[in-house]
C-alpha cells in the first residue's frame, strides 16, 4: 500500500480510530497494528508475507538463543544461522538473476557456452529494509549490547511495523522495541505535529517529486540521443531532486504517521545537499542505513583502528557493498564506488591541507559537494553504461553537439526549483522544520500547510511508487 | 508554538481552496468524469473470465469505442458487451490476451483500423505498447489497486478536480497538465503537437460516447481534426504497416479462439474526408483489408459496403456522434442477425 493512495488514506483513519478507541487494551492494539501491517504489506502480495514470518520466527528464535546461550561455538552457529537466511533472502530475491547474469558472462568469457534463462524473481517490496532491521537485533544481541524482546508481539511488530516496514528508516531494536513495552499514546501537539509532517512529506512526493521533477528526469535518461550539455545537467539535476523527495518523503510521512500513534522515529535526511564533504553527506543523507554499514560493516572490518591502509580498504568495501545495497546492477557499484572514492579522497586532503569551515567558504565546499553528487547519481539513474558514459561526457562539455531534448520551460523549472532545494538545505543545514515552525507564527505554518495540501490535491496523480521500494 | 491553531487555519483553508477549485472549473463548464485509465480497464477486463458462449466482447482501438454503444448492443441481444477497444491501440495485444489468457468462448468483435491493425508487432511501437500495458497492469495489480480505484470511483463521479494527469491530453487542470501549458519558445526544434482536447465522455463500464459539442462546436471539433492530420501526415512516430507479422499474429490466435468455439467478428467502422483518404493511401482496402478477410475466413463488415452505413456524422472524419454512434449499433446489430452470427437467446 502506498502513503500516496486514497487506499492508505482510508487505512490510517480506520487505524488512528480503532488505536484511539477505547476498545482495546495495550496488548490488543499491538495486535492490531500488527495485523494491520500485514495488511498494509499483504495488499501488495499476499504470499510475500511468508518471508516477513520466517525472518521474524527465524530471529526472534536465534535472538532468545543467544541471549540464554554462553558457549561461543552455539552462539556463533545462531548468529550465522540468523545471516545466512536473511542475507540467503536478498541474495536469492533481489541478486539471483543478478548473479545469475554474471555467472553466464564470466562462463562464457572463458570459452564455456553456457546460456540461461533469466529466473524472472518478484523483488519483494521492502526486503533490504526490513533484513538489515532484523540482522541488527540478532548481531546486538550476540553482542550484548541489547537484550531479547520482551515478548514475540513485540518482537513482530518490530520486524512489520507499517510507518516503515518498506522502506525505513531501518531502526535499532533498542530505539523502538523498548517503547513497545508501555502503552503508547500521542499528545495533542504530537498528533498534530504528526499530520503536519504526513502533509510535507505527501507534498515532497506528490508535488515535488512526482509532478515536477520526474518527468524531465525520465525524459533525459530515456533519450536514446547522446544529449546537449543543459539537458544532461538538467536531467540530473532533476534525478538529484526527485530521489531526494521521493526518498526524504517517504521518511518524513513516516515519522509523522507513527508519530500520530506516539511511537518516536529517528530522522534519516537533514538537508543533505547542504552538507560539506562527503563525510557529512552520510551523516546526512539516509542516515540509519549509513550507520547500520557503519556499525555492522565499517567497525567489523577494521574501522579505523587498524592503520590507514585498512580503513581505506573498510570505507570502500563499505560503500562498495552498500551501493549493491541499493540495486543488483553494477551502475548501482559504480555509483559506491565513486562515493568511496569521495570519501578517501577528502579524507586524505584533510589530513593534508587544514581548511577552517565558516559561513563563506562553507558555502562553497557545500555547492562543490552538491555538484559532485550529481555526477554519481548519473550512475544511480541510468540503467546502462553507455547512458552513464554519455550523460558524464555531455555534462563536462565534452559532447560538442548534443540533441536537445528538453524545452525552456523544464530547464528554468528545474533550474529554479535546484536553486532553491540547494538555498533552503544551506540555510535549514543547522536546524529543523520543527525548530523552524516554533519561531513562525501560527497562522503562516497554517497558511503553508494549507498550500501543501492543495497542491497535493491538485496534484494527486495516479500513485507512483516510491523509488525505493524497489530497493 | 500553537500547533491546534495552525491546524485549524490550514483546515479552513483547504476547504476553501479546493471548494473555490471545484467551482472555478465547473463553471467553466467541466463536469465530473470518469477516468479511463488502467484501473478501470483492468475492472472491465476481469469481467471477461465470468462470460457465458453467449456473450460478447470488444476489442480495437478508438472506433470500436465510440461507435458501438452498449446500450444499444444491450438492448438488441440482451445481452451487456465487455469493451476493452483502447484509443490508438492496435487490438492485437488484447485480443491475444482473451484468447490466451480466459476461458472465454462467445464472440468477439475486432475492430479494424487499418493503420493502427497492420502496424507492427514490434511490443516497444506506440499501437502496441498502450494496450499491452493495460494487459499487464491486469495481470499485475495489486489488491491495494483494486482498493483504489473502488474508493476512487464515487469522487470521480462527484468531483471534477480528482481528474489526474493523462498523457497527450490538453485541456485537464491537474498541476502538471497546468504546467505544461506554459511553453517558451521552441527549443527542441520538434513540430508543435496541436492540443488534443477529450472529446467522448466514460462511464464506469468504458462505454464512451462523443461529446455533444462535437456536433455543434465545429471549432472543437477542428482541433481534433487538426491531432488526426498531424498523427496521419508521419509525426506520431507510427511505424510503416507490416502486413505479414501482423496478419500472422493475429491469425495464430483466431485459430485458437475457433478451435475452442468462440466467434470472431471483423469490423470496419466509418472514417470520412481527409481522414479516410489517407488510410486508403496507407492501407488500401484490397491489400489490407480483403486480404485479411479472405486468410481469416471471417465473417467480416466494411461500412463501404452497405448502403445504410453511408453519410453517417462522423464530425472529425473518424469517430461517430453520439446518435450517429447509437444508430450505427443497430444498423450492424441487423446486419449481423440477418447474417445468423447473432444466436443468443433474446434474438433467438
Amino acid at each position: 500500500m502506498l502513503f500516496n493512495s486514497l487506499g492508505f488514506v482510508v487505512f490510517l483513519v480506520v487505524i488512528l480510530a480503532v488505536y484511539y478507541s477505547p476498545l482495546l487494551n495495550w496488548s490488543g492494539k499491538k495486535i492490531m497494528l500488527l495485523l494491520a501491517s500485514y495488511v498494509f504489506y499483504g495488499l501488495w502480495n499476499p504470499p510475500l508475507i511468508a518471508l516477513l514470518w520466517i525472518s521474524t520466527m527465524v530471529d526472534w528464535t536465534a535472538g532468545n538463543k543467544l541471549a540464554k546461550e554462553e558457549r561461543p561455538g552455539i552462539r556463533k552457529f545462531w548468529l550465522l544461522l540468523s545471516m545466512f537466511v536473511n542475507l540467503g533472502f536478498l541474495a536469492f530475491f533481489k541478486y539471483g538473476d543478478f548473479l545469475l547474469e554474471n555467472f553466464v558472462v564470466l562462463a562464457n568469457s572463458v570459452g564455456w557456452d553456457f546460456q540461461a534463462k533469466p529466473m524472472d524473481i518478484i523483488l519483494p517490496m521492502g526486503i533490504s529494509f526490513y533484513t538489515f532491521q532484523t540482522m541488527s537485533y540478532t548481531i546486538d544481541i550476540y553482542k550484548r549490547k541489547i537484550e531479547p524482546a520482551q515478548t514475540f508481539l513485540d518482537f513482530a511488530l518490530y520486524v512489520t511495523f507499517f510507518p516503515q516496514l518498506v522502506a525505513g528508516p531501518i531502526v535499532r531494536a533498542k530505539d523502538l522495541i523498548t517503547q513497545f513495552y508501555e502503552e503508547k499514546k500521542a499528545t495533542m501537539q504530537q498528533f498534530i505535529w504528526g499530520l503536519f509532517l504526513l502533509t510535507l512529506g505527501l507534498f515532497q512526493k506528490v508535488v515535488l517529486a512526482d509532478t515536477l521533477l520526474s518527468h524531465t528526469s525520465d525524459t533525459v535518461f530515456g533519450a536514446k540521443e547522446v544529449l546537449n550539455f543543459w539537458d544532461a545537467w538538467t536531467g540530473t539535476l532533476a534525478f538529484s531532486g526527485q530521489i531526494f523527495f521521493d526518498f526524504a518523503g517517504y521518511s518524513t510521512c513516516a515519522i509523522g504517521i507513527a508519530l500520530m500513534l506516539g511511537i518516536i522515529l529517528p530522522d534519516n535526511f537533514k538537508y543533505p545537499y547542504a552538507s560539506i564533504g562527503f563525510s557529512d553527506l552520510w551523516k546526512r543523507w539516509h542516515i540509519s542505513l549509513s550507520s547500520w554499514l557503519k556499525d555492522y560493516l565499517y567497525i567489523p572490518l577494521g574501522g579505523n583502528r587498524h592503520g590507514i591502509t585498512r580503513m581505506y580498504v573498510a570505507l570502500a568495501l563499505t560503500m562498495l557493498l552498500g551501493g549493491l545495497w541499493h540495486g543488483a546492477a553494477w551502475t548501482f557499484v559504480i555509483w559506491g564506488a565513486l562515493h568511496g572514492t569521495y570519501l578517501i579522497a577528502e579524507r586524505i586532503l584533510r589530513s593534508r591541507i587544514p581548511i577552517k569551515i565558516n559561513a563563506w567558504n562553507g558555502i562553497l565546499f557545500a555547492f562543490l559537494t552538491y555538484t559532485l553528487i550529481n555526477f554519481t547519481w548519473v550512475f544511480f539513474r541510468a540503467r546502462e553504461f553507455v547512458t552513464a558514459k554519455n550523460m558524464i561526457l555531455s555534462m563536462l562539455f565534452l559532447n560538442g553537439d548534443g540533441t536537445k531534448v528538453l524545452d525552456t520551460f523544464s530547464i528554468l523549472k528545474v533550474g529554479i526549483l535546484t536553486c532553491l532545494l540547494f538555498l533552503c538545505h544551506w540555510l535549514m543545514r543547522n536546524t529543523s522544520v520543527r525548530e523552524v515552525s516554533k519561531r513562525i507564527p501560527s497562522w503562516l505554518l497554517g497558511i503553508v500547510w494549507a498550500a501543501m495540501f492543495f497542491l497535493i490535491a491538485i496534484s494527486q496523480g495516479n500513485g507512483e511508487q516510491f523509488i525505493y521500494f524497489q530497493f | 508554538m500553537k500547533l491546534k491553531n495552525s491546524f485549524l487555519i490550514a483546515l479552513i483553508l483547504s476547504i476553501l481552496s479546493l471548494t473555490g477549485w471545484e467551482m472555478y472549473w465547473r463553471s467553466k463548464g467541466k463536469v465530473p468524469t470518469v477516468q479511463d485509465d488502467n484501473a478501470i480497464w483492468a475492472t472491465t477486463r476481469a469481467k471477461v473470465n465470468n462470460l457465458t458462449n453467449e456473450d460478447f466482447v470488444f476489442t480495437g482501438s478508438s472506433r470500436v469505442h465510440f461507435d458501438l454503444q452498449l446500450d444499444q448492443w444491450e438492448a438488441y441481444t440482451g445481452k451487456r458487451p465487455i469493451q476493452l477497444a483502447m484509443g490508438g491501440a492496435s487490438p492485437l495485444p488484447i485480443f491475444r490476451d482473451v484468447v490466451r489468457n480466459t476461458n472465454f468462448t462467445g464472440t468477439i468483435v475486432v475492430g479494424v483500423t487499418p493503420p493502427l491493425f497492420f502496424s507492427t508487432t514490434f511490443p516497444q511501437a506506440p499501437p502496441i505498447s498502450g494496450p499491452q500495458e493495460k494487459v499487464d497492469y491486469y495481470k499485475d495489480r495489486t489488491y491495494a489497486q483494486r482498493f483504489n480505484h473502488w474508493l476512487s470511483m464515487p469522487l470521480q463521479h462527484n468531483f471534477v478536480f480528482v481528474h489526474s494527469y493523462e498523457d497527450m491530453i490538453a485541456g485537464n487542470f491537474d498541476l502538471r497538465s497546468l504546467l505544461e501549458t506554459i511553453t517558451i519558445g521552441n527549443r527542441t526544434g520538434n513540430p508543435k503537437i496541436p492540443p488534443f482536447y477529450e472529446f467522448g465522455e466514460f462511464s464506469e463500464e468504458r462505454n464512451v460516447r462523443m461529446l455533444e459539442r462535437m456536433t455543434k462546436d465545429p471549432d472543437f471539433a477542428k482541433t481534433v481534426i487538426d491531432i488526426w492530420m498531424f498523427c496521419l501526415k508521419g509525426n506520431a512516430g507510427m511505424p510503416p504497416p507490416d502486413k505479414e507479422s501482423t496478419m500472422a499474429f493475429f491469425m495464430e490466435d483466431a485459430e485458437i479462439f475457433k478451435k475452442r468455439g468462440g466467434k470472431i467478428i471483423l469490423l470496419r467502422a466509418p472514417s470520412s474526408n481527409e481522414f479516410r483518404a489517407i488510410e486508403a493511401k496507407i492501407t488500401p482496402r484490397t491489400n489490407f483489408w480483403d486480404e485479411l478477410v479472405i486468410s481469416s475466413e471471417l465473417p467480416a463488415y466494411h461500412f463501404e459496403d452497405y448502403k445504410q452505413l453511408q453519410g453517417l456524422n462522423l464530425p472529425e472524419w473518424s469517430h461517430l456522434s453520439a446518435e450517429a454512434a447509437d444508430f450505427y449499433t443497430l444498423e450492424i446489430l441487423k446486419i449481423l442477425e440477418n447474417d445468423g452470427i447473432l444466436t443468443n437467446q433474446k434474438i433467438n
